[in-house]
């Protein structure tokens, strides 16, 4: 008997060798806000960011690299509302790992978290719209509210797949929450300076921000969602520009910044290439600095001469 | 202190809460491929006829089953001399829970060997697959069987699988034994910084029989061909590709260098040292606009006219391909492609010009590296 017991007790340690308890959660992030935010909420965590803010989300490969990862992860923290169709569902087909799939507690998608705007006033909608999401439109990681409610939801899930630090993961959630309505009440300060402000954008990426802020979209550089910027379109913009003037022309990192400069060559209008998303290479790692930076760069729009 | 004690409870009711709920489980995906062309003359082993055609017009329906399986119908729709054909491609099934990185696939399914095999052709960067691939796989090789597939929790990527196939769509039904091709395969692949990718594969695939009335007349009476009519016991294929783009940014611009080097040994019975097929190419395709594509292709094939228990002679093909594409969106691709053939043992024009639309509605599925 003492012998089994021994034996017993054997296989469990060596089995606490193999798997320690507090293993650090892996964690494979679809985006570098998801990134961002878990790091806040759980900083032990081992978090590996699929891509970067001078990447377009949407058209990113199913590289060999990024199956690896996540093959290791035991939390997949994505955006969703089909941003991420063309390249996510083959990570997670090819990686084999039973924890990221679909319906899994390892699967974390922060669009089924929030209700999503529609960058379209049709019924129905097809693809002569260009590549809408039916969701709705998934470029929310800028969204002050949306991030609260994503936040607090992504705390749920660490807490479920790291019990053993639940209560820190819940202290932090708290420090968080209460950190980031403060700074949401900044922002609304200073986007009391911002009324009136109308911009020209590329894609749907500052929209929800936008919205937030109270600054008007006045155009698109794209023709249709999804499909690059034509010199037809760009010229109509610029006779539209003159009838409805707007203060600036904001694109993404990850957008080519061509006609941008020629729109604002046309118009004397000042632009400016921004990160849509955290970015540490450009000193833009921190969720709460970067919208303050992008707040600055739409305030610097009003102020400087037309 | 009190409430902390809750918390356990109050974590669980909100995570069951909290579990994402999949886009429409009631209602597959569904996806359909147009694909037309016009092509100014014949290719050799071309599964396309010259003029105007219709190429793989593909309807697929996929969705998960339950939490356990995943279920996919690819059905092709082939009109020849006025008949319609429809080809069941893919139908299968594959798990989603297994653990250590294990998946298993079940029904008929593309083979995984290689690098091309197992992409769907209208992801092609080119009109038609390789000579290589087209005399030894019949451009691509599908079958009816089981791939099991391991992933290993390395940090580069490393799979490893074995398929056990019927083989009847390879040895024409010639295969007495249930399991009349097998095949195992390896890929390696993994980022070099950011810009950078690349990936490695290594494949064997076993054909049991040998093909004893191979049709004799192939490229004579009509100009069309589906099965793979190069074969041989042993097949060995290695691929390498290679990708670049600035910053990963791969929507603005892109580099895709690939190729495959395939080699088929015992074409027939009792065949000697010397008597195999063998092909390879290579290929580059340029993204330089979010729309508009380039790309070369150079490839060979030097196979051997098996016919029974012996040899008609030799045969070879010597393929250029030149192409362009324009993709208005992300759904519709047009391409404009020369290609110049020169060849022993074919009949054929030496110079071919392709105007191609490939057209994808309803759901875009993700496409593989």
């Amino acid at each position: 008997m003492i012998l089994i017991q021994r034996f017993v007790l054997g296989l469990i340690m060596a089995g606490a060798l193999v798997a320690p308890a507090h293993a650090r959660l892996q964690v494979f992030a679809c985006e570098p806000e998801w990134a961002w935010l878990v790091t806040e909420l759980l900083p032990s965590a081992q978090v590996f960011t699929a891509t970067h803010a001078r990447q377009d989300p949407h058209y990113v490969e199913a590289r060999p690299g990024l199956i690896a990862a996540m093959r290791r992860a035991d939390l997949a923290v994505c955006t969703g509302a089909s941003l991420e169709a063309g390249w996510l569902p083959m990570l997670q087909q090819r990686s084999g790992n039973r924890r990221v799939q679909p319906g899994a507690t390892g699967l974390f998608m922060a669009a089924d978290h929030v209700t999503l705007r529609h960058d379209h006033d049709h019924v129905h909608i097809d693809r002569t719209l260009g590549d809408v999401h039916p969701e709705g439109d998934p470029h929310f990681q800028l969204d002050p509210g949306r991030l609260a409610v994503v936040a607090a939801a992504l705390a749920q899930r660490l807490m479920v797949l790291q019990p053993e630090e639940a209560l820190s993961i819940q202290r932090r959630s708290l420090q968080w929450q209460a950190n980031w309505a403060r700074h949401q009440a900044r922002w609304r300060v200073a986007a009391a300076q911002l009324q009136g402000l109308a911009v020209v954008t590329q894609h749907s990426s500052f929209d929800y921000l936008l919205y937030w802020l109270g600054v008007e979209k006045r155009a698109d550089l794209e023709p249709k969602p999804g499909l690059p910027p034509t010199a037809s379109h760009l010229r109509d913009l610029l006779v539209q520009l003159q009838r409805t003037p707007a203060q600036g022309i904001l694109v993404a990192s990850y957008q080519n910044e061509r006609p941008a400069v020629w729109l604002s060559q046309q118009t004397g209008l000042p632009y400016a290439v921004v990160p849509a998303t955290v970015d540490e290479r450009s000193g833009h790692g921190d969720m709460v600095g970067l919208i303050d930076y992008l707040i600055a760069t739409l305030a610097g729009f009003r102020t400087l001469p037309e | 202190m009190k409430s902390l004690r809750l918390l356990p409870l109050s974590i669980a009711l909100s995570a069951a809460a909290a579990l994402p709920a999949y886009a429409d489980p009631m209602n597959p995906s569904i996806s359909l491929i147009l694909d037309g062309y016009y092509k100014s003359g014949t290719t050799a082993l071309s599964e396309r006829e010259s003029g105007f055609g219709l190429g793989h017009t593909e309807l697929t329906l996929s969705a998960p089953v339950d939490d356990m399986f995943f279920g996919q119908l690819t059905a092709v729709l082939d009109n020849h001399h006025g008949h319609t054909e429809i080809e069941i491609e893919e139908a299968f099934i594959q798990t989603l829970r297994l653990p250590y990185g294990l998946s298993l696939k079940a029904g008929r399914f593309l083979s995984q060997v290689g690098y091309l095999n197992s992409r769907h052709m209208h992801d092609d960067d080119f009109v038609e697959r390789p000579a290589a691939y087209r005399a030894m796989l019949g451009s691509h090789y599908f079958d009816d069987g089981v791939q099991l597939n391991l992933v290993l929790p390395t940090a580069f990527y490393w799979q490893i699988g074995v398929e056990l196939f019927n083989g009847s769509q390879l040895t024409g039904g010639h295969s007495h034994e249930d399991v009349g091709v097998f095949t195992l395969n390896t890929r390696l692949g993994a980022d070099l910084g950011e810009s950078h990718s690349w990936q490695l594969g290594l494949s064997y695939l076993h054909k049991d029989g040998h093909d004893h009335d191979h049709d004799h007349d192939h490229d004579h009476d009509h100009d069309h061909v589906h099965a793979a009519q190069y074969t041989g016991e042993h097949l060995y294929i290695a691929d390498l590709v290679w990708k670049w783009s600035p910053a990963g940014n791969t929507r603005q611009q892109q580099l895709v260098l690939s190729g495959e080097f395939l080699y088929a040994t015992d074409p027939i019975e009792n065949a000697r040292s010397g008597d195999y097929h063998r092909g390879w190419y290579g290929s580059a395709v340029y993204r330089f606009h979010p729309q508009w594509q380039v790309g070369a292709r150079y490839g060979q094939a030097d196979l051997k006219d098996a016919h029974g228990d012996h040899f008609h002679g030799d045969q070879r093909i010597r393929e250029t391909d030149l192409m362009v594409s324009w993709q208005h969106s992300h759904f519709s691709t047009l391409r404009l492609q020369y290609t110049h053939q020169d060849t022993v043992g074919f009949n054929h024009d030496d110079q071919v010009v392709t105007l191609q639309y490939v057209m994808s509605l309803g759901a875009h599925g993700a496409h593989a590296y």
